[in-house]
């Protein structure tokens, strides 16, 4: 479904994002982990064919996202951090309004918006503003928006950051129900438990570059972590992530160390 | 220059969506209408009061169109602030990531928001010119339909342009508040198209009002090809680099401009498209200056002034005076000419050879060809090829400067375009000199 070769993308002078390279079948999920500004954003954007990438290749369902990134976007339902809702306009006008440029008749574009608004508990407030919406209610509608149209692939950045943790497992249900149907996931995300729950294959950037990917056996081993003897309790996630950024920030202080070393 | 592909129906769904947006906010909308009501009215009922008052027929009439111009472009100024809300506003508040994360084109996207603004604008610039017809011209006894389509036509031109260009700005500003800073820039050109427009029907010369359209149709094309190439993903969604060490970039790019620049020949060769361009000024102007003085459209006494101060310039104190004269008056213009070349998209560098040859046309008409061809021999042999090349680098900036990409990198282009005439200098500004001495001691 996703095929991600090399992938680099430089702004001016700055290399966002360098030698990322994954795969995600159909029907399966892919979680990003990482710090702020470790490139989970600008990857999405790539895989999207939102942002051209400046190395590297992306394939959505065969689709090369240079070659046709209109294509590419119709395939894909992306998901911005930030919900980016028109402020002035009804949810049920927002959404009919993606809708409508995703090419849904108007009559599926009605059914399934009614759809989803009532999983979401959103069909009492559909014809209200959306700037009168909560910070949760509007992360749903971006939910709905980014999925209305079934697409093939779903990235998504930090889909449940703002909903409250009912609201939160409603959403990965939703999520995990697409996934059956084959729809594949990208999510970038800081919540562990999100990772844990979603993720078949986990991903851990940093300073744009990934620095493993693999399940969470892999990932396991990639750690270098032992089973917790006292407790019998095998690492979290949260212990593998830490471990691994924190081997990746020692590698770079003994590269820098011995740089100087030898400078002096 | 091709167009790109768009599907009508999808740039239309995003042209309503900005539409209802527009309208939704109650009290902006009476804003805008109250002002596009209330200023024709005022303005109608100062003319009727002057006309009631016993001012001359023809002062009523020129003012009465002076006043269809100035409301005009009250309203048409609303749409520089719409074009901007729609663009730069989305992009503050994110929804425009969103609508680029779409299927829809970029072209798509451009062309439905251009719409929209064109659409509130002109319907309000429209509906305030026939609030102000209906209330100063009945009982008046003068109606000038043709100055009035002439109005109307350059309004739209005038409305498009502004949007254009705030499009342009929007790819540069990333808040609201940058870009209102920076809308100064499209305002105040446009202010002075204004001036110009009141000044030559103040002066009776309401036929060059044609030639004003004309202008703004050409202006508004320059400006929405340029904002549609600019317009792009990659633009919109560019990471900030932030403003650390400006001045570090700055002399980076300077360098950057002036580095790994082709020689002096293989400048020539690169730019053979814009020397031939300059290189037809000359002939073009003596053959435009040959014609203004035989069919007397352009009257001598408007051409004099410019020979003499010619002659003035050289004419006087010792002959090293005269050369240092001519050389100074020459490099005057040579460097005069690429800094107004960003802002006339070249012409400046057209009008290098095109002017010299009105003159020597001109001339020629009045005497003959070989008195005039007398006049530039034998500095021209080293002046004219100067000018050429001069005015090419002048053409290429120009064409740089209303060229925009999707990737960006204006600047550069623009900084490289200015390198290859400074780099140019070094052989041009020799030329002059010797171009001044053969002037006065064998010309």
């Amino acid at each position: 479904m996703l095929e991600v070769e090399r992938l680099g993308k430089r702004y001016g002078d700055v290399l966002a994002l360098r030698d990322l390279s994954v795969r995600v079948g159909e029907g399966a999920c892919l979680v990003l982990l990482g710090r702020n500004g470790a490139g989970k954003t600008t990857a999405l954007r790539c895989m999207a064919g939102v942002l051209a990438p400046s190395a590297g290749t992306v394939r959505v369902d065969g689709i090369d996202a240079v070659a046709d990134p209109t294509a590419v976007r119709a395939l894909v339902g992306l998901m911005p951090e930030l919900p980016g809702l028109y402020e002035r306009m009804s949810a049920r006008g927002y959404l009919d309004y993606f809708g409508a440029i995703y090419g849904l008749e108007p009559a599926m574009r009605k059914r399934r918006i009614e759809g989803l608004l009532e999983l979401f508990e959103l069909v009492e407030a559909g014809d209200r503003w959306l700037g009168t919406f909560s910070k949760g209610m509007r992360q749903k509608v971006a939910l709905i928006r980014a999925t209305l149209h079934r697409p093939r692939l779903v990235l998504a950045d930090e889909p449940t950051s703002a909903l409250d943790p009912d609201s939160a497992r409603r959403a990965w249900a939703y999520l995990k129900d697409l996934q059956a149907e084959g729809c594949a996931l990208v999510i970038c995300t800081h919540s562990m438990e999100e990772a844990e729950a979603l993720g078949e294959q986990i991903g851990i950037m940093s300073a744009g570059r990934a620095l493993a990917v693999g399940d969470l056996g892999e990932l396991r081993r990639v750690s270098g972590l032992p089973t917790r003897q006292e407790v019998r309790e095998l690492p979290t996630l949260q212990d593998i992530y830490l471990a691994v950024v924190a081997k990746d920030s020692g590698n770079h202080r003994e590269h820098h160390e011995l740089a100087e070393t030898r400078s002096a | 220059m091709s167009w790109p592909r768009l599907d009508r129906r999808k740039a239309a769904l995003v042209a309503s969506r900005d539409l209802r947006d527009a309208v939704s906010e109650l009290r902006l909308v009476l804003a805008m209408v109250a002002l596009t009501v209330a200023i024709p009215i005022g303005s109608a009922i100062g003319i009727r009061g002057l006309a009631y008052f016993g001012g001359g027929t023809a002062v009523v009439n020129r003012l009465s169109l002076v006043g269809a111009f100035f409301v005009v472009f009250i309203p048409a100024s609303f749409s520089l602030v719409l074009a901007l809300e729609s663009f730069v506003g989305e992009r503050e508040r994110t929804t425009l990531e969103v609508l680029v994360s779409t299927p829809l084109r970029e072209a798509e996207i451009y062309a439905g928001k251009v719409a929209a603004v064109l659409a509130i604008s002109l319907t309000l610039c429209y509906g305030g010119l026939i609030v102000y017809c209906l209330a100063v011209f009945p009982g008046l006894g003068f109606f000038p339909f043709d100055v009035l389509i002439a109005l109307a036509l350059s309004t739209v031109c005038q409305v498009a342009a502004m949007v254009a260009g705030a499009v342009i700005i929007s790819l540069n500003a990333r808040t609201m508040r940058a870009a209102n800073v920076m809308a100064s820039f499209i305002i105040l050109p446009m202010s002075v198209v204004l001036q110009v427009e009141a000044a030559l029907i103040l002066l009776g010369r309401t036929e060059f009002l044609w030639g004003f359209a004309g202008f703004m149709i050409v202006l508004a094309a320059v400006l929405l090809r340029m904002g549609l190439n600019g317009f792009s993903r990659e633009a919109l969604l560019a990471r900030e680099v932030g403003l650390r060490s400006p001045f570090k970039r700055a002399s980076s790019a300077l360098r950057g401009a002036f580095g790994n620049r082709p020689g002096f020949f293989r400048l020539m060769w690169l730019r053979r498209v814009p020397l031939a361009i300059a290189a037809a000024g000359l002939p073009l102007g003596a053959a435009a200056g040959y014609l203004a003085a035989v069919t007397s459209a352009v009257p001598s006494s408007a051409v004099k002034p410019a020979v003499s101060s010619l002659i003035n310039a050289a004419g006087a104190g010792s002959s090293t005076d005269e050369v240092l004269a001519i050389f100074s008056h020459n490099v005057l213009a040579f460097l005069i000419v690429p800094l107004i070349a960003v802002l006339t998209a070249g012409l400046s560098g057209f009008l290098l050879t095109f002017f010299p040859g009105f003159l020597l046309g001109y001339v020629a008409a009045l005497s003959s060809w070989s008195i005039a061809l007398t006049g530039v021999f034998p500095n021209g042999l080293v002046e004219i090829p100067a000018a050429i090349i001069a005015g090419a680098l002048a053409i290429q900036i120009g064409a740089t400067a209303i060229h925009m990409e999707a990737s960006g990198g204006w600047t550069a282009r623009v900084l490289a375009a200015s390198a290859d005439y400074l780099r140019a200098l070094r052989w041009l500004i020799p030329a002059l000199a010797v171009a001044a001495i053969l002037e006065v001691k064998l010309g």
